[in-house]
C-alpha cells in the first residue's frame, strides 16, 4: 500500500466507550468522502469496539499500526454520505 | 378469608409461581419473563396487577421475573385470572425447570453473535415449568463475555460464532491481528493465519475487518453443566464445545435425562456430576454430532 495522506488526526486515548467512537463520528462527519481520518487509540475495548462500529457505519479501516505498546494507530477512510 | 381458600385450585397452585411471604396469609406472585424481554404493554399490565392485587410494588429477581408481593389467598384465583387475559407468564419455584435467562443476544448487544432471544423462546416452550428431580435453571449468553452466567447454571448456553477466511478479499490492514484477543491471528509473510486452538469464538475479527475477509463459518452455542450458586457453588464444566442451533433442545433434553437416572435422593445437576465425573456424565449424553463434539468444535 503506498503511503496515504491523513487531513485530520484525532487522538482518543485519553478516552472510554462510547466518548471514543462519538469522538471518531464527529470527527468523520466534518470530511469529504474519501478523505483520510488519523485515529490514536488504546488496545482493548477502544481498538475491538471502534472498527467495527465504523465499518456498521460505512466508513473503512485502511490500515492499523502499532505505535507503542499499547496505542494504535487507526487509518480512516471516511465512507459514502447517506 | 374461609371464603378464598375454598376456591382454591390446588393442581394450578402446584405448579409454582405462587409462593407463601413472611406474614399471616400473604403470598408473593411470581411472573417469568422469557430471556428477561417484557413489552411496555406487558410491564403496564403488571404496573396495574401490582396496584390492584399487591401493594402497589413489584421485586425484579435474579432469573429476570417478576414478583409482585402482598398477595391474598383470596385473590388467587382472580389473580391468575387475570395474568392469563393479559397474556402475562406465571413463574415456577419448587423442583421445576425454571425462568430461562437470556442476555439480549445479537439483536441489540454489538458483542452478541447469536440470537438468544429466539434461543430462549425455544428453550422456554421445551422446558419451561417441567418438573424434575430438583431444581433446574438454564442461562443463555450471546458471547464469550458470558453475562448472564452460564457457568452458574445447570445448564448455561453461550454464543460462538468461528471464522473462516476469504484470503482474496484480504487488503492486510492488520486489523484482525492487534484485536484478536486470544491471539490466534498472525499475519506471517503477507498472509493472515489462525491457530484454531487460541480462538475463542468471540467474532471480533468477522465484525471488524474492513473488507469482509472473515466469514462466519458456523455459529452455536458452548454448552456448560453442572454449575450453580448456594452454599456449596461450583461452576459448570464445559459439556460440549460445539452445539448447532438445532440441536439445542435434543441435547439439554439428554442432558436431563441423564440427570434423572443418575441422581441420588434430591441433589441438583451440580452434586450428580462432582459425584459421577463430568468424564462419566458426558458420556450419558447421547449427542449425535460426535465428530464435532470430537474435533473440539473445531476444524
Ligand atoms: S453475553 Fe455477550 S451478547 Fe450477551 S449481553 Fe453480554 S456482551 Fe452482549
Ligand atoms: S482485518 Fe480483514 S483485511 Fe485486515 S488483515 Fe484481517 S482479514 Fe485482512
Ligand atoms: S473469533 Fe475472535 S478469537 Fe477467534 S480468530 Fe476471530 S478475533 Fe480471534
Amino acid at each position: 500500500m503506498g503511503e496515504i495522506r491523513a487531513t485530520k488526526r484525532l487522538d482518543i486515548t485519553g478516552d472510554c466507550c462510547p466518548i471514543t467512537f462519538v469522538k471518531t463520528k464527529l470527527a468523520l462527519e466534518e470530511m469529504q468522502p474519501g478523505e483520510i481520518l488519523e485515529v490514536l487509540l488504546k488496545e482493548g475495548d477502544p481498538l475491538v469496539n471502534v472498527p467495527r462500529s465504523l465499518k456498521s457505519e460505512g466508513h473503512r479501516v485502511l490500515q492499523v499500526k502499532k505505535v507503542r505498546p499499547d496505542t494504535y494507530l487507526l487509518i480512516v477512510e471516511r465512507g459514502k454520505l447517506e | 378469608m374461609s371464603l378464598g381458600y375454598k376456591n382454591v385450585n390446588f393442581s394450578e397452585l402446584k405448579k409454582g409461581g405462587f409462593i407463601r411471604q413472611q406474614g399471616p396469609d400473604l403470598f408473593i406472585m411470581r411472573l417469568r419473563s422469557i430471556g428477561g424481554h417484557l413489552t411496555s404493554k406487558d410491564l403496564e399490565n403488571i404496573a396495574l396487577l401490582a396496584k390492584k392485587y399487591g401493594r402497589g410494588e413489584v421485586h425484579l429477581t435474579t432469573r429476570q421475573g417478576v414478583e409482585i408481593p402482598g398477595v391474598r389467598l383470596a385473590d388467587y384465583q382472580e389473580l391468575i385470572a387475570a395474568i392469563k387475559r393479559l397474556q402475562l407468564l406465571p413463574g415456577a419455584c419448587g423442583p421445576r425447570i425454571r425462568c430461562i435467562v437470556s442476555c439480549p443476544g445479537q439483536d441489540v448487544c454489538p458483542n452478541g453473535v447469536v440470537n438468544t432471544q429466539e434461543m430462549a423462546r425455544q428453550v422456554d416452550q421445551a422446558f419451561f415449568g417441567r418438573d424434575v428431580p430438583a431444581k433446574f435453571k438454564i442461562a443463555i449468553a450471546g458471547c464469550p463475555n458470558a453475562c448472564t452466567k452460564p457457568r452458574e447454571n445447570d445448564v448455561g448456553l453461550q454464543g460462538v460464532v468461528y471464522p473462516q477466511l476469504v484470503a482474496d478479499r484480504c487488503s492486510l490492514c492488520g486489523l484482525c491481528q492487534s484485536l484478536c484477543p486470544g491471539g490466534a491471528i498472525k499475519i506471517v509473510a503477507d498472509r493472515v493465519t489462525i491457530d484454531r486452538q487460541r480462538c475463542c469464538g468471540d467474532g471480533a475479527c468477522i465484525a471488524s475487518c474492513p473488507t469482509n475477509a472473515w466469514v462466519a463459518e458456523r455459529r452455536g452455542f458452548v454448552l456448560y453443566a453442572g454449575g450453580k450458586m448456594g452454599r456449596q457453588p461450583r461452576l459448570g464444566d464445559r459439556l460440549l464445545d460445539f452445539v448447532p442451533g438445532e440441536e439445542v433442545i435434543p441435547v439439554i433434553n439428554s442432558v436431563l435425562q441423564g440427570f434423572i437416572t443418575r441422581r441420588q435422593g434430591n441433589e441438583r445437576l451440580a452434586d450428580t456430576m462432582a459425584r459421577l465425573g463430568t468424564g462419566i456424565f458426558r458420556k450419558l449424553i447421547s449427542y449425535t454430532s460426535r465428530r464435532e463434539v470430537a474435533a473440539g468444535g473445531r476444524d
